[in-house]
């Protein structure tokens, strides 16, 4: 369990966070602006100042390198003058030996065994994805931290890594702390939530139970609105991925009768929970089906033409390629 | 082709510009430092080490005189005037701003957050310093030190008044030259000693260059 209790200025931002981090994965979600990096680097001890830090009752040393917890960057910053090997190699001379991973088992687990003679100049955005995680993996640390991980990422590469970090969180039973702008890579990883506007930590618990509490829903744009589903509830292409998908109000469809001679795989029944009026006009619909809570919107003339009204049964309608 | 004396003029010129460059590991120190976005009085830093530069180079002679001379602040302990390691430290002065300006362009050039991932691997500040920052600063480090040992070949206002035109221990291709311009019909000689230092000076560019292209392949 991580406790963190900071307080601190930058110029006119003021960061002033006491959050705590059970073990399992933690999402750190927020706008930009919003302070996430500014946290992240004052977690890693990397942003000198105000505030304790606290992890399993034990407070951390000011000191970035005995801190014993690892950072992912963004866009992974191994070091160029090094093969893959060699990168690995550094965090493994620097690592308690008590704890440290053999560096073929990690590359072993990552699949970059035939990588460690390379120079990283020439590696894939998802090779160096891989590699960056394996080499802080190395280390064992006690917490790891990772910064937009999946920014650099796209498609069947980005779903494959979630995957890698998913296995990595059961085999290693390793806690993970992930900042991200991007609500479905916390709804991908994610058990616990917190939610960071100007500084401020807005909302803050499990994760099923934050994502739809009304604090953090005003993080989102309305764009984002929509809700977790498990992905075992739903069709989609290839296989792994994350264990929950966000599924945005605006790629769910509603019918009134069970739909037939329909191109879209994910059908799900449900009722109508609620219905209200968003600021843009149009409405959102509040669905509970068997797998968890869905949102629709929908215009007015839709609502009105289909009757809808709450206690509803609906059948909702999500397009395979918007997951 | 090259007479004794003319031999004994290089030879000095090499060993003093050598000396000189012993400068390098300072340099790198005071490189590094200018390089941290937090150092306090960065600004007050930057221009003292660039002073030698706007000074005029007899002036820095005449400062070292007062400190390191028989007469000097320092010279009961070190006496360094009219010496060919005085010689050697008022070079080092001259092109210290060269070095650190060189230097430091290389280690601005690496991007600070790879120093923060070493930390976070567990690396010190020592050791951030000699395995990251060091290695990926050296090709720029070593074309440095090559471009400033072909200036420091030709320094000599600060040289000639802190270390006079002693052949064979101070007298560098330049005193020479200026020595043989003194008298009359000396233009001959001047002129063989000239291209010598022509010469001397573009193969430093060139070995600069040719250095830092080998060096940024095996980057």
């Amino acid at each position: 369990m991580l406790h963190a209790d900071i307080d601190l200025r930058q110029g006119a931002f003021h960061l002033d966070v006491a959050l705590r981090a059970p073990h399992g994965v933690t999402a750190i979600f927020g706008p930009s602006g919003s302070g996430k990096s500014t946290l992240l680097a004052a977690l890693a001890g990397l942003r000198p100042g105000g505030g304790t830090i606290s992890l399993d009752g034990q407070k951390l040393d000011p000191r970035p390198h005995r801190r014993g917890i690892g950072l992912v960057f963004q866009d992974g910053l191994l070091f160029p003058h090094m093969s893959v090997g060699a990168n690995l190699l550094y965090a493994w001379r620097r690592a308690d030996p008590s704890r440290r991973h053999a560096i073929e088992d990690v590359a072993g687990f990552f699949d970059i065994a035939t990588l460690l003679d390379r120079s990283v100049v020439n590696l894939s955005g998802g090779e160096r994805a891989r590699v960056a995680l394996a080499r802080a993996l190395v280390a064992a640390p006690r917490l790891l931290l990772l910064d937009e991980p999946f920014s650099a990422l796209d498609g069947q590469r980005r779903r494959s890594f979630i995957d890698i970090l998913g296995r990595m969180h059961d085999a290693f039973g390793l806690s993970m702390l992930i900042v991200t702008h991007l609500i479905d890579d916390a709804a991908a990883l994610a058990t616990h939530l917190v939610g960071l506007r100007d500084g401020r930590v807005v909302a803050e618990g499990a994760f099923a139970q934050t994502v739809s509490s009304p604090a953090f829903r005003t993080l989102l744009d309305a764009r984002d609105t929509g809700a977790a589903l498990s992905t075992t509830a739903l069709v989609r292409r290839g296989g792994g991925g994350p264990a929950a998908t966000w599924v945005r109000a605006d790629h769910v469809l509603l019918a009134t009768r069970k739909p037939t001679a329909i191109s879209a795989r994910n059908i799900l029944r449900g009722s109508i929970g609620g219905i209200t009026t968003e600021e843009s006009e149009s409405l959102l619909v509040e669905l509970h089906t068997a797998d968890g809570v869905l949102f629709a919107r929908l215009t007015q003339e839709a609502v009105d033409a289909l009757k809808l009204r709450v206690g509803m049964p609906v059948w909702a309608l999500v397009k395979a390629h918007a997951l | 082709m090259l007479s004794p004396t003319d031999l004994q003029v290089l030879a000095t010129t090499l060993i003093v510009a050598a000396k000189a460059l012993l400068i390098l590991p300072l340099a790198i120190a005071v490189a590094f430092a200018l390089s941290r976005p937090r150092l306090p009085g960065r600004l007050a830093w930057d221009g003292l080490v660039h002073l030698p530069v706007i000074l005029p180079p007899i002036l820095i002679g005449f400062l070292l005189l007062q400190l390191l001379g028989r007469q000097g602040v320092f010279g009961g302990w070190i006496n360094l005037a009219f010496t060919q390691n005085g010689a050697a430290l008022a070079t080092a002065v001259m092109i210290f701003p060269l070095l650190v300006r060189s230097v430091r362009l290389s280690f601005d050039a690496i991007d600070p957050r790879l120093l923060d991932a070493a930390a976070m691997l567990g690396a010190g500040p020592w050791d951030r310093f000699f395995s990251i920052a060091l290695p990926l600063a050296w090709p720029g480090i070593l074309a440095g030190a090559v471009t400033a040992f072909a200036a420091a070949m030709g320094e000599f206002g600060a040289v000639i008044t802190f270390a006079a035109n002693i052949p064979g221990e101070t007298q560098t291709l330049p005193l020479a030259i200026y020595q043989v311009l003194q008298q009359p019909g000396g233009e001959v000689e001047a002129w063989r000693l000239a291209l010598l230092s022509l010469s001397l000076a573009f193969a430093g560019l060139i070995a600069a260059e040719l250095l830092q292209r080998w060096a940024r392949r095996r980057v």
